[in-house]
């Protein structure tokens, strides 16, 4: 299992509501899980709230075809990817106090204001460029993100 | 002393800084574009950070995605690295700005050293020789005109704000000049946003050699020796050798002076080299000054025993020089290995390595980003590797090289060792008696 595949299973993981996951490949077994529910932590590493990476472990062979459906789902046509075109910080709402933009479930349409990517504390509206039902929101409030990011899955109309 | 370091740049000169880092305990962050997510430099700093896609504009140019890196990273201090924001005073105000120090000199000294034509004129005004011609950028032909006629022919036009041969033009005769001054216009206007121009006399078959030199906070200012960087191709340097072959000591130590001499006249602050040119009877004269650590600063760490890496990274955080210069130990060479056809006029050959093997032993060192079976993406410059060898004397040195460049072996892409091959082998290498017309003369095709 090379590691760059490594690095992207456990941001996977960190971004999703999973706490504990593993995958065999061969004989390498991984598994990967974390307390929840996450705090917002002022971090960005390789490894951050996930516990153990990589170590053999006997473990329920059960979750282990969540990061691949995952992944399948958002490779289909309706499903549409929201990235982020900076690196910044990411936020739900366009300040402490307000309501988030948009919430799970919520219509939207090309031009709606999603979040906010801040960069060198310039505020960046990122807008939708389809229509549809917002389906999973990726990052949590206040955490780095870098160029293309997976920010939201839209489910489009 | 820092905490985390983000280095912005890329390929070999981010894996070198990565690597001082690490053996400084300082924590790392390492910028990549889409094109580099499985570059080495990624895989080994201790944090990675997509800014953007392959595009250099896009990515590794972009000041905001590289500050903004920096933030979310927490990180305190930047190193540029060579190329891309090195030499760019905006990128370095802006770190300033941000509270993060840029591993480097301050706005003011980049500006004033890296246009090239005030360069000169600071120089000329502390006694160092410079090249004579135009006194600052030229306003027009007519101007390059009655100056080139003062000075005499040949002459050459060269881009105030650029480097690497562009915007450069050899003119001999005065009725050349008006055609020469509109194309290097254009292409320095092209390649660097500037399409300024200066003048200067063409000084024939020189020697290309320059200073290290590297200043602290304290006023303090060293000259670490010089490099031998006469084994050219289009003015792009492909072999580089410490000591000088060709200047005696009271020549060497007159170059050093004045190198310190101008340094300190600015109080120069980091790494920094200043290049000088040497013609037959053992006259230098200033032609630039890079405020940055260049390519072939192994040369220098070779035969001086130092990292100079992690002498910058000191000066950056406040100490005082504790690295003074040695007296130089043996002899050192660096051949440029780039991913480049020399059957075909050196084009580029970026492509996947099928085969990859770096030779090893006493006093070879190797510094590259490329592992087996690594795609070379299209985006970027050529170099794939710098062969560094170290020896007790210049023929100990190439005999050292001839025989690592044996061991020496990349497949899948074509590389400009074949040609660094018959290079050792030829005469006038060897006997130490050539100019920068050698790679001309020798090895291209007519």
């Amino acid at each position: 299992m090379d590691i760059n595949l490594l690095k992207r299973l456990i941001k996977v993981v960190e971004a999703s509501d999973i706490t504990d996951f593993s995958v065999q490949e061969g004989d390498l077994k991984v598994r990967i899980s974390k307390a929840r529910p996450q705090q917002a932590q002022v971090y960005y590493s390789q490894a951050p709230e996930v516990n153990t990476v990589p170590q053999p472990v006997q473990s329920a062979p059960a979750p282990s075809a969540a990061p691949v459906e995952k992944s399948q789902v958002t490779a289909s046509d309706k499903l549409y990817e929201v990235k982020s075109p900076i690196v910044g910080t990411f936020y739900r709402a366009p300040s402490p106090e307000a309501d988030p933009y948009i919430q799970v479930g919520d219509k939207i349409t090309p031009g709606n204001v999603l979040c906010i990517v801040e960069a060198m504390k310039l505020m960046n509206e990122i807008e939708s460029d389809v229509a549809g039902k917002v389906v999973k929101i990726l990052v949590e409030n206040g955490k780095p993100v870098e160029y293309n990011q997976p920010l939201f899955v839209i489910e489009k109309d | 002393m820092f905490n985390k370091i983000l280095i912005a740049n890329r390929g070999e000169i981010a894996l070198r800084i990565i690597r001082t880092c690490k053996e400084m305990g300082i924590h790392t962050v390492a910028v990549y574009s889409e094109a580099d997510k499985d570059a080495l430099h990624v895989v080994l700093a201790d944090e990675a950070v997509c800014i953007g896609p392959p595009s250099s504009k896009e990515s590794y140019l972009k000041v905001p995605s590289i500050i903004s890196a920096a933030q979310i990273t927490g990180a305190d201090a930047i190193h540029p690295g060579y190329g891309f924001l090195a030499e760019n005073a905006d990128f370095s105000e802006i770190c300033e700005e941000s509270g993060i120090k840029f591993i480097g000199p301050s706005p003011d000294m980049i500006t004033r050293m890296g246009d090239k034509a005030l360069a000169k004129a600071t120089m000329r005004n502390v006694g160092v020789p410079v090249v004579p011609g135009s006194d600052g950028a030229l306003k027009d032909e007519a101007e390059a005109l009655i100056i080139a006629e003062e000075i005499g022919y040949p002459v050459m036009l060269k881009a105030s704000a650029g480097g690497g041969g562009k915007g450069m033009r050899i003119v001999w005769k005065a009725d050349e000049l008006k055609k020469a001054y509109q194309t290097a216009s254009n292409e320095a206007g092209a390649a660097f946003g500037n399409a300024e121009l200066y003048l200067e006399k063409y000084i024939e078959n020189p020697r290309h050699i320059e200073i290290q030199v590297m200043g602290d906070t304290f006023g303090n200012v060293y000259s670490y020796g010089e490099r031998d960087c006469t084994v050219q191709r289009r003015h792009q340097k492909l072999i580089e050798e410490a000591p000088s072959s060709f200047i005696d000591e009271a020549t060497r130590q007159k170059m050093s002076d004045a190198a310190v001499l101008g340094a300190k006249s600015v109080n120069y602050e980091g790494a920094g080299t200043i290049e000088f040119l040497v013609d037959k009877h053992k006259n230098f004269y200033f032609i630039e000054m890079n405020t940055r650590i260049q390519v072939e600063h192994p040369v220098t760490e070779m035969i001086q025993n130092i990292d100079l890496i992690k002498l910058q990274i000191q000066i950056a955080a406040g100490k005082e020089i504790e690295f003074k210069p040695n007296k130089p130990n043996g002899h050192s060479f660096e051949f440029r290995i780039n991913a480049e056809d020399p059957e075909f006029g050196f084009r580029p050959s970026p492509g996947k390595i099928e085969y990859l093997h770096f030779p090893g032993g006493f006093g070879v060192r190797v510094d590259s980003h490329i592992y087996d079976e690594y795609i070379i993406p299209p985006y970027y410059d050529s170099l794939v590797a710098k062969l560094i060898v170290w020896g007790t004397s210049r023929e100990h040195a190439i005999a050292r090289a001839k025989r690592a460049f044996e061991e020496f072996m990349i497949e899948g892409i074509k590389t400009t060792i074949p040609f660094h091959k018959k290079v050792l082998e030829n005469e006038d290498f060897i006997s130490g008696n050539y100019d920068t017309s050698f790679i001309d003369k020798h090895f291209l095709k007519r």
